[in-house]
C-alpha cells in the first residue's frame, strides 16, 4: 500500500497502514503511572501534607529522619518514579485536555507539556541524587 | 404531498426534472465542486462545553487532578531542595496554608484514584478457564490494593519519622 493516494490528479496523504505503536507506547506508560498516581500517591499526599503538619510523626517533619531516609538510594530511585509518574501523567493529561478546550496544535502541545514532565523528572533527579 | 406531510417519490422525481441544469447535466442547485470528495469541518466546540452538564464538569475534574498531584509534588520537592540548607536551615512545609492546598490536593488524589481504579474492571481482561473474572470483582480487587498499599506506606512514613 501506498502513503498517497491519487483522486482526479490531486495527491491525498493517507493514514499509514497498522497501529502507531508510539502512541501506544505513550498510552501503555501513562497506564503504568496513572496506577501508581492512583495507589501510592493519596497516602504521601495524606501523611506528609494533612497528618504530619497536624502533630502526626513523619519522615520529612525533622532534618535527622529525612536526611536518613534520603541518604538510602532505593528511597531516593521510589521517589524518582514517583516524581516521573507524576509528571508523565500531567504531562498526558494537559496534552489531551488542552486540546479538548479547543487548542489546535498537537505536536507543539505535546512537546511542551512531555518537555515540562521531563524537565520536573529530571529536577527532581538532580535534588535527590546530589542532596545531602 | 403525502398524507405524513413528506413529498412522495412522484414529487421529487418532478421537482428534479424540473430543476435548471447547468453545464454537464450538473443540477445548479448542486454545485459542481460537490461531484468532488467531501471537505470535513471540524465540529468547533466553544471553550466551555465541559460547564453545560455535570457529567462533562466531572470529566474535566479528572482530567485535571494531575495538576493538583503534581503541584504537590513540587511542593515535596521544595522541601527535599530545603534539605540542602543543613540541619539549622531545614523547615519542613507547614502551616494552615499548605494543610489546605494538601487537603485539595488529596481531594484531587483520591479522585483520580477512585475513577481511575473504576475503570479496571472494564480495562483488564483476566481469563480463568473459559470465562473472565467479573469486572466487578477487579474493581473491588483494586480498591482493597489501593487500601493496604495506603496503610503500608502511611505506616512507613510514619514509622520513618518516628
Amino acid at each position: 500500500m501506498t502513503t498517497q493516494d491519487s483522486t482526479d490528479g490531486e495527491a491525498r496523504h493517507a493514514p499509514k497502514p497498522g497501529p502507531n505503536r508510539v502512541l501506544g507506547l505513550i498510552w501503555a506508560g501513562f497506564v503504568s503511572a496513572a496506577v501508581v498516581g492512583a495507589l501510592i500517591v493519596p497516602a504521601h499526599i495524606l501523611i506528609q501534607g494533612v497528618l504530619g503538619p497536624l502533630g502526626v510523626p513523619s519522615f520529612d517533619r525533622r532534618y535527622g529522619t529525612f536526611a536518613r531516609a534520603l541518604s538510602n538510594p532505593l528511597v531516593k530511585i521510589y521517589l524518582l518514579v514517583l516524581f516521573a509518574c507524576s509528571f508523565y501523567m500531567l504531562a498526558m493529561r494537559v496534552w489531551y485536555v488542552v486540546r479538548e478546550l479547543g487548542v489546535p496544535s498537537k505536536l507543539g502541545l505535546g512537546l511542551f507539556s512531555f518537555g515540562l514532565g521531563a524537565a520536573g523528572t529530571v529536577v527532581a533527579g538532580y535534588l535527590l541524587f546530589t542532596g545531602p | 404531498m403525502s398524507p405524513m406531510g413528506s413529498p412522495d417519490a412522484s414529487e421529487v422525481r418532478a421537482e428534479a426534472g424540473a430543476r435548471p441544469t447547468g453545464a454537464g447535466g450538473v443540477s445548479a442547485r448542486m454545485p459542481a465542486r460537490a461531484a468532488q470528495p467531501a471537505i470535513a469541518y471540524p465540529v468547533k466546540q466553544p471553550f466551555t462545553w465541559w460547564l453545560r452538564r455535570r457529567g462533562y464538569l466531572l470529566y474535566m475534574l479528572r482530567e485535571f487532578t494531575p495538576v493538583g498531584i503534581a503541584a504537590w509534588m513540587i511542593l515535596f520537592m521544595v522541601e527535599i531542595a530545603r534539605m540542602r540548607q543543613g540541619v539549622a536551615g531545614y523547615q519542613p512545609l507547614g502551616g494552615p496554608l499548605f494543610v489546605v492546598i494538601s487537603i485539595v490536593c488529596l481531594a484531587l488524589a483520591l479522585w483520580h484514584s477512585y475513577t481511575f481504579l473504576s475503570l479496571a474492571g472494564l480495562i483488564m481482561r483476566i481469563p480463568v478457564g473459559d470465562r473472565t473474572v467479573s469486572p466487578r470483582l477487579i474493581v473491588q480487587t483494586m480498591f482493597g490494593l489501593l487500601a493496604v498499599v495506603t496503610a503500608l506506606i502511611a505506616g512507613l512514613l510514619i514509622w520513618g519519622g518516628a
